[in-house]
């Protein structure tokens, strides 16, 4: 195309390949300090050394913490799948009257400022006299992660036929076999997609679980507490070895996906 | 059917409905409650004051409030600034490179953005990965840029970037490859074709993407905390210490309050004219 | 015609990566003329009109407007505007800002615009009321005009048009067609126009170009097309034709190898060793009645009838194939599917065309 000039195109493919560096190159410096012996962190890095990591895997504070993340990141992931379906279906499939007001309601809590949000559940949990622990936060992060699954399953809604639910519903199906036999399976990649997210937004979010844990603390919200009280390699290797995990996850999440893609 | 279809509009809408009635909206509410009870209470049975917005006004907490909302604005624009390039290259010029980006730009999103900031603040103090490396092979060294504001925009730029890229991207990609060409074709400069062809009709992603990153830039505190060094203070920040060491829940409620409809103020105009069934697929 | 060419393309050649879209072209092109480039999709007729105007680049060769070269230029600075397939209005504007856009960008006051944009609207039989509309609100037909409107306004050199009534239905398609060949009249600019409907190409056009696999196989008259195709491709390219094989034998008489096709003697003479087809268009084929006599004569049996509307047409199985025959409703026959039939044509009506042992012209 004329439009866009040789040097044009590789100046815009050198701009992405920076601005991709830059993106990552936090996550170099964690996994750097995460390695480095020295107790206070200086570059260039001297020494190297596993033992941070290994204390951190080997420390039962790190365990509750993981478990933890993970009660919240299995819950969060299972429900929001669940009203992420009905959700989509609602936002793309069905037309029904308050249909454009409810899509746009949908995208309040994705806009919403987490900080205040968690806040506000914070003050409210407390009015219910529900005291905040784990499972609180599961419906904190519910609020935010949802709405993004129900967009999420909802793409996939959209790209598919109405004439096919028409076509088996002409063939005598009812309403719920129709669901569960044309509508769950042309669904069902959308769904893991969203489920995949739902989890690693839940296992990475700290804003929200901040406040609405209480005496839980997961993973992101108790290296937060540390980052803002002084730096220790604990930090570092916690953090690289959270990356890790959901890195291995996205992993899984990706062969699956392949895996599911002949019965599309 | 027409009947049976909205019946089952309105059931498939009831989980994530009751969801969020029972863990938004009454909580919104609750706090627009607070926002308008006497200093330091815990129930709403009082009778109803503005002592809250008195003391926001007297303490000077406005101040922080309109530092967020600087600090926002810049964010925006300087995202909006660097993002349109690489965004035009997704939506036109690369191909399968807008693929390998679209997913390193995902991944990177579901690492906490706490550990991402302590990167930066790694990569950025003295004798951190840019200064001590440059210092060591270059014998070239630099004050840290820590601890300051434009570390602050420069932390929410990169925490908020995909939010500002992908709408923009998919703005982009709204736009016709023979509008552009029948621009240039009828005289127009590569100027002319940006300002009166591309972006107005790219202009929903634009205002997506714009709306986005105010107003989670707005709200943003961990970037003052973890890159500013409690240097600054934002309005985010006066919300929790009031909510927690203060314990002034109608302060803190106030405090929310104002920018909840600051920012809902901005984000209502453009969002109910969004037509989201056109953005996200086919229109039916 | 002017004796220097207006537009000349000289040994153009396309590349794109190892395919060549377009083959050493030459093309000269005339001040006020309707040329009309035909070929099936792929065939480089829009590869053509792409470098013509600016969106791609010649790989060699050049293209001179009046002299001067503009395969260097930029497509924003060249005197030649496209109406797009799509026609790639500009969506976000009313009618009126569309029509204005070129004007707007040479920094032509808004009221002058104005007059000029609503003389256009005129020219194409808008109504002014469709100043300040929305491109959505216009229909099919309507859309077409706009573009045109807009392209006038530039004031190009040439206008060239990519297909753009593919999409219409058929009627409106017939209407614009006309309107097309008036509009060309009435502004005397140069048109160029690419389709892959020869039809299309023979109601409006001064010259007709056929293109095949990115290069020209004949560019000549209408009239010319259609009596004297150069190649089986170009005979074929248009509607129904019946093409019979022929060889010359050693004494100078036709040989048919496809099957044999009676010849009055001395009606044709084939030399020694010439291979080509013989064409004979379907209206041009008669039924004959017992002693009724013609240059050439075929017998066969009357297989099918098809009713197009004002034509009738009939397939007739003979010993060369079956045989299309073509004639007005009125004189439709009354024999019946099944019937023997005999057919003959006139030396006049049949057209020779040479191609080598192979096949290929």
């Amino acid at each position: 195309m004329r439009q866009v000039s040789r040097s044009t195109r590789i100046a815009l493919y050198l701009y992405g390949a920076v601005i991709l560096s830059l993106l990552y190159l936090p996550l170099v410096s964690v996994g750097f300090a995460s390695v480095s012996k020295a107790r206070y962190l200086s570059f260039p890095i001297k020494r190297y050394t596993s033992e941070w990591m290994t204390a951190a895997v080997t420390s039962p504070t790190v365990h509750e913490l993981v478990l933890t993340s993970l009660k919240i990141a299995v819950s969060v992931t299972i429900l929001s799948m669940v009203i992420g379906f009905f959700g989509a279906l609602a936002f793309a499939r069905f037309q029904w009257r308050y249909r454009g007001l409810f899509q746009k309601i949908i995208l309040l809590p994705i806009f919403f400022p987490q900080t205040v949000l968690g806040l506000a559940l914070l003050i409210w949990f407390s009015a219910l006299g529900i005291t905040p622990s784990w499972k609180t936060a599961v419906v904190a992060h519910l609020v935010w992660i949802a709405p993004i699954t129900t967009l999420i399953i909802a793409i996939r809604a959209y790209a598919f036929d109405p004439a096919l639910e028409e076509a088996a519903r002409d063939m005598g199906a009812s309403t719920l076999t129709v669901l569960r036999e044309i509508t769950l399976p042309l669904l069902m990649p959308g769904i893991v997609s969203a489920g995949l997210f739902a989890f690693l937004l839940s296992w990475g979010n700290f804003p929200l679980s901040l406040f609405t844990t209480g005496v839980d603390a997961t993973l992101p919200k108790w290296l937060y507490s540390r980052m803002v009280s002084g730096y220790t390699p604990q930090i570092p290797a916690l953090g690289v070895l959270s990356v890790i995990g959901s890195t291995l996850l996205v992993a899984v999440g990706l062969v699956l996906m392949r895996w599911m893609r002949p019965r599309d | 059917m027409e009947r049976l279809e909205r019946r089952l509009g309105l059931l498939s809408a009831l989980p994530i409905g009751i969801l969020l009635l029972l863990s938004f909206v009454m909580p919104l509410l609750l706090v627009a409650g607070f926002a308008v009870m006497p200093q330091k209470v815990f129930e709403l049975a009082h009778l109803p004051d503005f002592s809250s917005f008195a003391v926001i006004w007297e303490q000077g907490y406005y101040k922080s409030l309109l530092r967020s909302l600087g600090l926002a604005f810049l964010t925006t624009v300087i995202l909006f600034l660097v993002s349109w390039p690489l965004a035009y290259g997704m939506a036109k010029v690369f191909g399968r490179f807008t693929l390998v980006i679209t997913i390193l730009v995902v991944l990177i999103l579901f690492v906490s953005e706490n550990i991402r900031l302590f990167g930066w603040s790694l990569s950025l103090m003295k004798g951190g990965l840019l200064e001590g490396y440059l210092r060591a092979w270059f014998g070239f060294s630099f004050e840290t840029p820590l601890y300051d504001w434009p570390v602050i925009v420069f932390g929410m730029c990169y925490v908020y970037f995909p939010f500002m890229l992908f709408p923009l991207a998919q703005g982009i990609s709204l736009v016709p490859d023979d509008a552009r060409l029948a621009a240039s074709d009828l005289g127009a400069s590569p100027a002319r074709i940006l300002f009166e062809i591309e972006m107005p009709l790219a202009a929903p992603g634009i205002m997506v993407g714009c709306l986005l990153t105010f107003v989670l830039s707005a709200g943003a505190v961990a970037e003052a905390k973890l890159l500013g060094g409690r240097s600054v203070i934002v309005l985010t920040d006066d919300v929790e210490s009031a909510f927690t060491f203060g314990q002034n829940w109608p302060l803190g409620s106030a405090l929310s309050l104002t920018l909840i409809v600051i920012v809902a103020l901005l984000a209502l105009v453009p969002i109910s004219r969004i037509d989201l069934d056109a953005i996200m697929g086919r229109k039916r | 015609m002017a004796a220097k060419p207006f537009v000349q393309i000289e040994n153009v050649t396309k590349r794109f990566g190892r395919f060549t879209a377009l083959d050493r072209i030459n093309l000269d092109i005339s001040e006020g003329e309707f040329l009309t480039i035909v070929g099936p999709s792929g065939s480089g007729k829009s590869t053509l009109i792409r470098l013509l105007v600016g969106i791609d680049d010649v790989t060699e060769g050049t293209i001179s407007l009046n002299g001067t070269r503009i395969d260097t230029m930029p497509a924003n600075k060249r005197p030649t505007c496209m109406v797009f397939q799509s026609l790639a209005l500009f969506p976000h504007m009313t009618v009126g800002q569309n029509i204005e856009f070129p004007l707007k960008l040479r920094g032509v006051a808004p009221a002058d615009r104005r007059t000029r944009a609503i003389e256009l609207l005129a020219l194409l039989r808008l109504p002014e009321s469709y100043y300040g509309k929305r491109i959505s609100q216009c229909s099919g037909g309507e859309r077409q005009r706009v573009a045109l409107a807009r392209a006038l306004a530039f004031d190009p050199q040439i206008i060239v048009f990519d297909e753009p009534l593919s999409a219409l239905d058929y009627r409106l398609r017939k209407t614009l067609e006309k309107e097309l060949k008036d509009l060309h009249a009435r502004t005397g600019k140069t048109f160029v126009y690419i389709t892959h409907s020869l039809e299309e190409a023979m109601v409006m056009s001064d010259r007709i170009a056929i293109m095949r696999s990115g290069r020209f196989e004949q560019i000549a008259t209408a009239e010319e097309i259609y009596s004297r195709p150069i190649s089986r491709f170009v005979a074929s390219f248009m509607g129904e034709v019946n093409l019979f094989p022929v060889t010359g034998r050693a004494d100078g008489t036709p040989d048919w190898p496809a099957g044999a096709i009676g010849a009055r003697p001395g009606a044709l003479a084939v030399a020694p060793g010439w291979t080509g087809v013989l064409m004979v268009r379907p209206e041009l084929v008669r039924f004959l009645d017992a002693g009724q006599a013609a240059d050439f004569t075929l017998s066969g049996t009357l297989t099918a009838e098809y009713a197009l509307g004002s034509r009738i047409q009939y397939s007739v199985d003979t010993a060369a194939g079956l045989v299309t025959v073509e004639r007005p409703f009125e004189t439709r026959l009354t024999a019946p599917v099944g019937t023997p039939v005999t057919l003959g044509w006139d030396r006049a009506a049949v057209h020779l065309i040479a191609e080598a042992a192979d096949g290929t012209a």
